[in-house]
């Protein structure tokens, strides 16, 4: 995979500009168009929210907010760790910013474990998608939300093999921006997510 | 010659569009889809109802869906002139391109036996005929995210001096492969956002379609009048 060169147009020396966009443009493209796309997935659950109020804070208090609560802090701590590997990894700190991005990974691994604890309980209690349309968007939204997870894990493990190696141009500082602007986005998408499923009332 | 070539086979794609849109949506009226909760005697009356629309509809989609296989040799025609980018890439979109023709041409064709016989008394052979043709046409994610898999991962690969597309078209790529997604819970659901005619299976896939159809265009476009200045 060693073939799989990012780079970007900006050199480093571009890089002190007073307005700097981190990484490349078309990963903003990418952001924006997937935050567009759950930001209609949480309309409609809004829409159906308010269709049936009732239903929606019944089912809303089976689920347990200690998880998610747990998983926000889980993925705050891990986007804490990309920004200290970044800074790291401007100050050509390579063993330390690939640290940072392991811990940042790990953090993934344990929102997943709990993600996969949080679905066998629900099922195991007989509450599945089809359960009603709570359930419905609850397993989704998460579902979706986790195969972003999953994608940035992989992206992270990317980052933290490229932090390893050392910044050597423009283009190395750009994927690892570009992968911790994604990595952010997946944060920001379960703060949302996470109020919204389970505590709003 | 090779530039007006690539140029025939861009603009087959518009005229692909151009019929596969008329005859899906005004002629047959498939848009918006007849929705999976109707019972089989409702389905088959919709085929009764409008059956030489949604016959020629279907022909005119027939005849559309083939002036897109140029435009999807067009583009590994261009993936190919990456530099660096390995050729697979360019196989790899030419099948996953191929297979969306064929979940295309598949449910046309079962949607045409539904409206062979619109008089038939077994109402849920149409039902299922029904079911069948968009359950593929509309689930069948699979080859369309190796398509838009295999042209991101290429742009990203694209190391020439001048590159053939330029590097956001890659995360367009990505965003429809994921845009995808969705059309997969339709098979759990028969109402609702996930059903085959609800907002996040059906419209956001094809809205999502629309852009990616476009961007490609585009790219593609300005790729070939490059091509031939250098």
């Amino acid at each position: 995979m060693s073939g799989l060169e990012l780079t970007a147009d900006t050199p480093v020396a571009g890089r002190r500009a007073e307005r700097h966009m981190p990484g490349e443009e078309g990963v903003w493209v990418f952001i924006l168009g997937d935050m567009t796309v759950f930001a209609l997935f949480f309309a409609v659950f809004a829409w159906y929210r308010g269709v049936d109020p009732a239903l929606f804070t019944a089912s809303q208090q089976t689920l347990n907010a200690g998880y998610g609560l747990f998983n926000t802090c889980l993925l705050l701590t891990s986007s804490w760790f990309v920004v200290l590997a970044m800074n790291a990894a401007r100050r050509h700190l390579n063993n330390q910013a690939a640290l940072l991005l392991v811990l940042a990974f790990l953090c993934g691994l344990g929102f997943s474990l709990v993600k996969f604890l949080e679905y066998g309980e629900k099922i195991a209690a007989g509450l599945v998608p089809t359960t009603n349309n709570f359930y419905m968007f609850y397993y989704i939204l998460t579902g979706l939300h986790f195969v972003h997870v999953v994608i940035g894990m992989v992206v992270v493990l990317f980052m933290a093999h490229r932090a390893r190696r050392g910044i050597r141009g423009g283009g190395d500082m750009s994927f690892l921006e570009g992968g911790a602007s994604y990595w952010h986005m997946v944060d920001l998408l379960w703060i949302v997510l996470f109020p919204l499923i389970y505590l709003m009332k | 010659m090779n530039k007006k070539a690539q140029l025939v086979c861009l603009w087959s794609a518009a005229l692909m569009g151009l019929l596969v849109t008329i005859g899906w949506w005004p002629v047959a009226g498939f848009v918006p889809p007849p929705p999976p909760s109707w019972s089989a005697a409702e389905t088959a009356a919709f085929f009764a109802a409008n059956t030489n629309g949604i016959r020629t509809g279907l022909l005119l989609m027939l005849a559309g869906v083939g002036f897109f296989i140029p435009f999807i040799a067009l583009i590994s025609m261009q993936m190919r002139r990456m530099e660096h980018t390995p050729p697979v890439l360019a196989y790899t979109q030419l099948l996953g391109g191929s297979m969306s023709v064929m979940i295309i041409l598949v449910p046309i064709m079962l949607w045409t036996t539904a409206a062979f016989r619109p008089e038939r008394v077994d109402v849920e052979i149409t039902q299922m005929l029904n079911d069948a043709a968009w359950l593929i046409v509309a689930m069948t994610f699979a080859p369309g995210i190796m398509q838009n898999l295999s042209i991101g991962l290429a742009v990203l690969w694209d190391k020439g001096a001048k590159r053939v597309f330029p590097r956001w078209v890659a995360y367009v790529n990505f965003w429809m492969a994921l845009g995808f997604l969705p059309a997969g819970l339709m098979t759990y659901f028969k109402t609702g956002p996930f059903a085959w005619n609800g907002i996040l299976a059906f419209w956001l896939p094809l809205v999502a379609f629309a852009i990616w159809f476009n961007v490609m265009f585009i790219a593609l476009q300005k790729a070939i009048k490059e091509q031939q200045e250098a």
